[in-house]
């Protein structure tokens, strides 16, 4: 059995029990349209001001989607132990990283299609490139997901997991926000050429994240 | 985790030699220098009020948690240095069925059976030996706590490991339930595999068991 078939067996597993359960997706969608829906009567219907702000409402939805996505993940690991269940299989440990990485990153790309489409049809707004627009959401999105998956393992054993959850990974995040909201604002504009840098240091913070995932995630899911 | 040198019992062929073996949370102590030594094929039923140490101590064998001091060996594999081998050897059944609620019974188990590459004919198989097959396609969310035991014993059932690990399996279950953990028992055993078995009740009847009584984290009696 290799590990990439582990990795994939633990992403449909995930996948199916977020299908059924409707636990993350039946929360992100309306959250990230109230955020959306609020922040438009907020700015008003000035269509300038929406299209500059657009992009980080979309990448704020998105980063909050992704800490209540990758906490669910735990949980529901941790509802009846199975957490332990995973730790005692004779299984590669970085699989399961991997594997619940892949989950929450489609959970996320699931998401994002409904908000794009959210702010498009409320705001009336356009985007120059789609492309490279999903192309920073793909990059963001695993780097999110990256980043929950590893550390929603180690909140997993305090007893204030809800709390310190996200004070470890909103600041771990941040260059994946400044980086999405750049990109994501360059390639709505049709400004195609300066958005590959910051499509770079996306990828790069892919890497580092899930290289180091790979390599720690087994010493944080022992004792 | 300072490791003790061999036992001069020299258990070459022990399921459990256990040397030393001193547990801590924080200050308080579990177990406290703890030597065990259980012969392959034996069944042996820890014993001991609530707090003596038989939960920890099931625990450290399975590799769940690691002893704060002293060390030894499960299947002829040390306890510290290959963990992974122990695993994949072993199982450890609990009041906790680590399953998931979404996914079905038949679910849980091919999922475990993917995972470790075993046939999907034992699953099938184990989940006629303890009698729910006719509900296998059914959530695990929808059925009762003795109805999810059944399913953790199936899973036991698919692994056939050389070392089972019970911890209280038959608390708040009904007839049927506790018949199905006994017959598991039973034919585990005729099968020669090691049981541990931490329990406050009866022994299963027709089992030949040892008993080693706990109390206070250190072995009091073995008969």
């Amino acid at each position: 059995m290799t590990s990439a078939r582990q990795a994939t067996l633990i992403a449909r597993k995930d996948l199916l029990i977020e299908v059924r359960g409707r636990h993350a997706l039946g929360t992100l969608v309306p959250f990230a349209a109230t955020v959306l829906v609020a922040f438009g009567f907020a700015f008003g219907p000035g269509r300038e001001v929406l299209e500059r702000v657009a992009p980080g409402l979309l990448w704020m939805a998105v980063l909050f989607s992704a800490v209540m996505a990758s906490r669910r993940a735990y949980q529901t690991e941790s509802e009846d132990g199975a957490l332990e269940g995973l730790l005692l299989a004779p299984i590669d440990k970085a699989a399961v990283f991997l594997g619940k990485a892949v989950a929450v990153t489609v959970e996320l790309l699931a998401l994002v299609i409904v908000v794009l489409l959210l702010v498009m049809v409320l705001f009336d707004l356009s985007v120059a490139d789609p492309f490279l627009v999903l192309a920073a959401f793909v990059l963001g999105a695993i780097g999110l997901a990256a980043v929950g998956s590893l550390f929603g393992v180690v909140a997993e054993s305090s007893r204030t997991r809800e709390a310190i959850f996200p004070m470890l990974v909103l600041p771990l995040v941040a260059p994946v926000l400044i980086a999405g909201v750049r990109a994501t604002d360059l390639a709505a504009a049709g400004r195609s050429g300066e958005v590959w840098s910051w499509l770079g240091l996306l990828a790069a913070f892919d890497v580092v994240f899930l290289s180091v995932g790979v390599l720690v995630f087994g010493y944080l899911l022992e004792d | 985790m300072r490791t003790l040198p061999r036992s001069p019992i020299g258990l070459k062929d022990a399921a459990v030699d256990l040397r030393g073996v001193t547990r801590l949370f924080g200050a308080a102590p579990a177990l406290v220098r703890v030597d065990l030594a259980i012969e392959r094929g034996e069944a042996v039923v820890l014993r001991g009020p609530n707090g003596a140490g038989k939960s920890t101590l099931l625990r450290i064998v399975a590799t769940a948690l690691s002893p704060t001091y002293g060390g030894g060996s499960v299947l002829g594999f040390d306890l510290a240095e290959d963990r992974e081998q122990i695993r994949r050897r072993s199982e450890l059944l609990t009041h906790r069925t680590r399953l998931y609620e979404e996914l079905t019974a038949r679910e849980n188990l091919e999922l475990i059976a993917d995972l470790l590459g075993i046939a999907h004919d034992r699953v099938q198989e184990a989940l006629e030996r303890v009698a729910i097959a006719d509900v296998a396609d059914e959530r695990v969310r929808t059925f009762s706590a003795g109805m999810r035991q059944k399913v953790a014993v199936a899973r036991a059932i698919v692994r056939d490991p050389e070392l089972l690990l019970l911890d209280e399996p038959t608390t708040g279950l009904d007839a049927a339930a506790r018949g199905a953990v006994d017959e598991m028992m039973l034919r585990a055993s005729r099968d020669g595999r090691t049981l541990v078995i931490a329990t406050h009740h009866d022994v299963t009847p027709g089992l030949a068991a040892r008993v080693v009584t706990l109390r206070d984290g250190s072995v009091e009696a073995s008969s």
